[in-house]
């Protein structure tokens, strides 16, 4: 049987000895955590997984090759066949039949005692559940982006810093080189101050038309899947493909802004703040149950006078990815691509009296050593929330059609109310999102 | 003196507002037609039709001799018009009526070259100037470079072969190469075309000659693998051509012409080619990325026409209309008395008896962020219909917040 008594409880257990956090990396330091580099079963961090689709069997598969500094133990899935697969993963990892599965995170929430738990859901679960595992104390791995609407962000990020959790959004660049490289010249001041900021992200789907209605399949809890979404006949369209429409998430734009905004962000140094009008417009799919963006352009201004343009990449000069445009060149990068107006730039060594970026070489391994130092993360909640709000605002204004006005400060559009109904959606009951 | 001036500048001020004012039409076409491989019967009725529901043009359809027919009786005085429109690929004209049509571009006449227009008069050399590019008729590299784009560079390929293929009949996308030409300025930058034959492998003189528009020919659909020219525009003597390879007519129209992008690009390059600008509006309904959109009848769809037609929803059937009202509201909606405006004509919606579930659902969802206290009434209403209590309740909490 498996010892229940997790990590959490032995660094709850420990703090109250030692009367604070700040000494418990002096008592487990997370560089000196093995013996030639093997665990004892009582240093594991216990996770459990909810939403493990592709995505989120994506992520355990990036956990579990971190060896045996983790040990999945319980996982959640609407669909049973996600189920099976992400219980193989656990039981083949831990060599025994034991991770548990569960259909319902409500009962996955109650039942398990984890130290940390790793989640992967279409956006419109993201307010609850995000929320509803902080409440329980638990430290969570989050896929990017991290909420449907502003509203729900705000109460995931008050739900993180209440509860003192440690949090890690799923926005792996940060721990790629180019992307460590490419923030790092810009703030340090290789292009010079930034004037403008370009972010391009791909270019939408078409759709699929309207599928006829069809049986659900026998392994998906439809019910379940649609959560606190307005309840829509099934067509074929869940897993995936909730990519393209609105109801469960904002398309390729709010997809990838966890990435390359939330890069953008970290350039520019915008990872706190937002900017205060935004305009721009969309192109939307003529016909079917698609209706996410296909194309997106819009403008963000800041207090500082910096621009930020978001675009589908076929739009922009540089393509994909963030590119910062300052008063001595412009650096872009991207995936597999790091590159600048003078390839010089790119040699520029920076020296150790300089602004330092935060590092991390491994996404997985950052969130399980500040599981254990209780250090902040790479990707804590508030910069992805920072990251997504700028895409949810900019799909506010193409949605209205209108220039939106924000304060980045109190979080509000600022003199108009139609717009601000925009910043939340209804839930569909008995769905509410939770207190904090 | 200076009282006197005014006055005049007044006077001429307000004839220039009472010549605005008239309703007569500015411009004159003639659409030559009476061969084609295509079937010019319905290509130049629809053709007539699109030019004068811009209000800018009557046009007279002018028919030449059937195949093998004396083509002396054909001789038509263009000099009356202001555009020439040839939907034709057929038996070469009299000497005689080709020098009239030089002579009439030459002094700054405007011409339409439309589909297969391009396949026509392979031997005259005049007229392969003004196409600017053609196809079939046995051209060869002895009529003149292919003209194409890779990536975004124009280029000219001398290496012999035939003019002129296209693949399988299909959608495909258009996009712009000078999004500043009176013509396309404004259009979105790239746009998904109707149903129609690409027409690639287009070779010829080429000179003077701009593109505005490429599409892709995809090779996985028997394409080329070239961003082919389809829109382009020449200068010849003082005379202007637009060049549309688009627009395949079937029986009763079909998907190339009924394609907004066909209809709205063949109008403005015949405005432009009748006298070198473009006045005429991008309507609502123009296609982008997002798909293609036709106009089943030919006519522009007004808000209420919008509105009726989402009144009989049916989800399986095409969302079209919705998506139109939605693009009215974002870019006629920028203030809550715009918007009402709107929600008044929605809440009809709600309130026909006949309108379908799936309509009024498509409605609620849109109100829920622009609609008021005007709505609440007939959605309180809807909210005791089982098929609709979640969508109408949905609707209730974003108009009245909960305090």
């Amino acid at each position: 049987m498996f010892d229940k008594s997790t990590r959490r409880d032995f660094l709850k257990r420990s703090a109250t000895v030692a009367t604070g956090a700040l000494i418990l990396p002096q008592i487990i330091p997370s560089t000196a955590l093995g013996m030639g580099g093997k665990l004892p079963p009582s240093d594991r961090i216990v996770m459990g997984a909810i939403g493990v689709g592709s995505q989120g069997q994506s992520n355990m598969r990036d956990f579990l090759a971190l060896k045996d500094q983790v040990q999945f133990v319980a996982v959640c899935d609407v669909d049973t066949n996600h189920q099976a697969k992400a219980k193989g993963y656990a039981d083949e990892a831990n060599k025994n039949k034991d991770c548990r599965v569960y259909g319902d995170y409500r009962e996955f929430l109650e039942k398990e005692k984890l130290d940390a738990v790793c989640i992967a859901l279409p956006d419109h679960w993201h307010g609850i559940i995000y929320t509803e595992a902080a409440n329980k104390k638990l430290d969570v791995y989050g896929e990017k982006p991290i909420c449907r609407t502003i509203k729900d962000g705000q109460t995931i990020v008050s739900a993180v810093k209440k509860n003192n959790i440690i949090w890690q959004t799923g926005s792996w660049q940060r721990s790629k080189p180019n992307f460590h490289r490419a923030v790092e010249l810009v703030r340090n001041g290789r292009i010079g101050k930034i004037k403008n900021i370009e972010v391009g992200l791909p270019n939408g789907s078409k759709g699929i038309g309207t599928p006829p209605i069809v049986e659900v399949p026998a392994e998906l809890n439809w019910e379940m899947w649609l959560g606190p979404a307005l309840k829509v006949p099934y067509r074929g369209v869940s897993h995936w493909n909730w990519r393209w429409i609105l109801d469960y998430s904002g398309g390729q734009l709010t997809d990838w802004a966890g990435h390359h905004i939330d890069i953008a962000n970290w350039g520019a140094d915008l990872e706190r703040t937002g900017p205060v009008e935004i305009s721009g417009e969309g192109v939307y799919p003529r016909d079917g149950i698609y209706n996410v963006p296909v194309e997106y352009d819009f403008l963000c201004k800041y207090a500082n006078g910096l621009e930020m343009r978001v675009a589908n990449s076929s739009r922009l000069v540089h393509g994909g990815g963030a590119t910062w445009y300052g008063e001595k060149g412009w650096i872009n990068v991207d995936r597999g691509r790091l590159s600048a107006s003078d390839p010089k730039i790119l040699q520029e060594v920076i020296g150790a009296n300089e602004v330092q970026i935060y590092k991390s070489d491994n996404h997985w391994q950052n969130f399980i050593d500040c599981v254990r130092s209780r250090k902040e993360t790479i990707a804590p909640i508030e910069v992805a929330y920072r990251a997504i709000s700028v895409a949810l605002l900019g799909e506010i204004a193409m949605t209205t059609g209108q220039k939106i006005q924000w304060d980045p400060e109190k979080q509000e559009i600022i003199g108009n109310p139609i717009a601000s109904r925009l910043l939340s959606r209804p839930y569909r009951q008995p769905w509410n999102l939770p207190t904090i | 003196m200076k009282k006197q001036y005014l006055l005049v500048f007044v006077f001429a001020g307000l004839l220039a507002i009472f010549n605005s004012c008239q309703k007569s039409t500015e411009y004159k076409a003639l659409i030559v037609t009476g061969q084609n491989n295509h079937k010019w019967e319905a290509s130049s009725p629809i053709l007539k039709q699109l030019l004068e529901q811009t209000g800018l043009f009557t046009a007279d359809i002018v028919k030449t001799p059937p195949k093998g027919g004396d083509m002396n009786t054909f001789n038509p005085d263009f000099t009356k018009y202001n555009v020439v429109v040839i939907d034709y690929n057929g038996d070469s004209w009299s000497d005689k009526t080709k020098t009239a049509f030089v002579e009439y571009v030459n002094n700054g006449g405007g011409v339409v070259l439309y589909h297969a227009a391009n396949n026509s008069f392979p031997e005259w050399k005049a007229f392969n100037l003004m196409a600017g590019l053609g196809g079939w008729g046995d051209r060869s590299e002895k009529d003149g470079p292919y003209v194409y784009y890779k990536k975004d560079s124009m280029i000219i390929d001398t290496t012999a072969g035939r003019g002129g293929s296209h693949a399988r009949r299909h959608e495909f996308e258009v996009k712009m190469r000078n999004a500043e030409h009176p013509v396309t300025k404004g259009l979105p930058a790239r746009w998904i075309h109707g149903n129609d034959e690409l027409y690639s492998q287009l070779r010829g003189p080429g000179k003077n000659m701009e593109i505005l528009a490429t599409a892709y020919a995809d090779t996985t659909g028997g394409g080329t693998g070239r961003d082919e020219p389809i829109l382009m525009t020449i200068s010849y003597g003082r005379g202007r051509i637009f060049h549309t390879a688009l627009g395949h007519v079937d029986e009763d129209g079909g998907p190339a012409m009924e394609c907004v992008g066909f209809i709205v690009t063949f109008q403005r390059g015949a405005e432009w080619a009748a006298s070198g600008k473009v006045t005429q509006k991008i309507p609502n309904d123009f296609p982008n990325a997002g798909g293609a959109s036709l106009r089943t009848d030919f006519k522009e769809l007004t808000l209420e026409d919008d509105l009726a037609k989402i009144a009989m929803y049916d989800i399986t059937k095409s969302t079209k209309y919705f998506t139109d009202l939605q693009s009215r509201i974002r870019a006629e909606g920028k203030t809550p008395e715009a918007l009402q405006k709107f929600e008044k004509l929605m809440i009809k919606v709600l309130e026909n008896k006949a309108a379908t579930d799936d309509a009024k659902r498509l409605i609620l969802r849109e109100l829920s962020w622009m609609g008021s206290d005007l709505s609440v009434p007939v959605i309180k209403e809807l909210a005791k219909n089982d098929q609709l209590k979640d969508v109408a309740e949905f609707t209730l909490e974003r108009l009245q917040p909960a305090k």
